[in-house]
């Protein structure tokens, strides 16, 4: 039994799913669901479309190079049984698939950082030039709660000391 | 061949189209679905009589239209043997135009499942030529071929095979 990677969405896919279609030039396309097999037909190129792990690798919303990919590489050669060491791998599975999580999740997190801090500028700009949009100028002038803190300035005294002098 | 394909799908699905009785609908569904849904809908069925086969060993023949399946109501599947009668053949080969011969199918574009429930699918529906024993006519075999003929005691076949897919 082998977990194949399905052609278009690069999903895993399990024993009893899906469909192989091949070619004559005996290259072989595995399926996961009909969804993938029915957009190969329409001959989409799976780097454009969006939901796959083809694109999100393109354009840099996943993980492209990690040491946790090695261990899934495809082997050809068969081992020989051995009870340990399939106990071994199974709990070696499990470990590693904990720290690809955690590395994706801070992958994710990076290209997240500075999104909060973005909007909230953005949407203090939005308040700052639409309000008009949703309460009228007048109204904002006579109630004092619904506009920003005026900023209080402090004018210089020398100023109008100087007026005086001219005079 | 994907000129042609695209065409036959058109007129396939116009014809789908034509039988809708609402012409309100039938007009509409032109208008709204785009051509690829019609690609989706071309289903595949099996190879019975006065299916165009190719024929992919140096028996000679070129193309074969099927006569009878042998084995089942419907039509023969992947792996299945066919009666055919060579429509097109090379002019020094082992079989000639016109001769009734017997044919494994090794390539249908109707998907087979496989005993562990997935399928396969090939390109095109391509036949080899056997005798009445069910030995291979040609000494080369084009193309993948899948391994359901193993079940089918064509080993020879496979032998022959480049690929099994």
């Amino acid at each position: 039994m082998r977990l194949e990677k399905c052609w278009f969405c690069s999903s895993t896919i399990y024993p009893g799913h899906g469909i192989q279609f091949v070619r004559n030039d005996a290259k072989i396309f595995r399926f996961c669901r009909s969804k993938c097999h029915k957009n190969f037909k329409m001959k989409r190129n799976p780097r454009k479309v969006k939901w796959t792990k083809a694109y999100r690798r393109l354009h840099g919303k996943d993980m492209t190079q990690d040491s946790t990919f090695e261990f899934e590489r495809k082997r050809n050669r068969p081992e020989r049984y051995d009870r340990n060491l399939a106990e071994n791998t199974l709990k070696a599975i499990k470990k590693i698939d904990k720290v690809r999580v955690d590395r994706e999740a801070r992958h994710h997190a990076m290209r997240m950082k500075g999104k909060k801090a973005m909007e909230r500028k953005e949407a203090a700009k939005e308040l700052e030039q639409s309000i008009h949009m949703v309460k009228a100028p007048a109204a904002l002038q006579q109630e004092a709660s619904l506009t920003l803190p005026k900023i209080k300035v402090k004018v210089s005294q020398e100023q109008s000391q100087e007026n005086r002098m001219e005079e | 061949m994907a000129a042609s394909s695209a065409s036959k799908l058109f007129r396939a699905g116009r014809s789908l189209l034509g039988g809708l009785k609402d012409p309100n609908g039938s007009i509409g569904l032109s208008k709204d679905l785009p051509r690829s849904y019609l690609f989706s809908q071309q289903q595949r069925t099996f190879i019975q009589m006065r299916t165009n086969l190719k024929v992919v060993d140096n028996s000679g023949a070129k193309r074969v239209m099927c006569i009878q399946a042998l084995k089942g109501k419907r039509g023969a599947r992947l792996g299945d043997t066919i009666v055919a009668s060579v429509k097109e053949a090379q002019p020094g080969g082992k079989v000639k135009k016109g001769q009734v011969v017997y044919g494994v199918v090794v390539r249908a574009a109707m998907q087979r499942g496989r005993s562990d429930g997935s399928e396969i699918k090939f390109d095109d529906n391509a036949v080899v030529l056997v005798n009445k024993q069910g030995e291979p006519i040609g000494t080369r075999v084009f193309g993948p071929v899948p391994h359901e003929l193993r079940k089918k005691k064509h080993v020879k076949i496979l032998s022959l095979a480049q690929h099994i897919a």
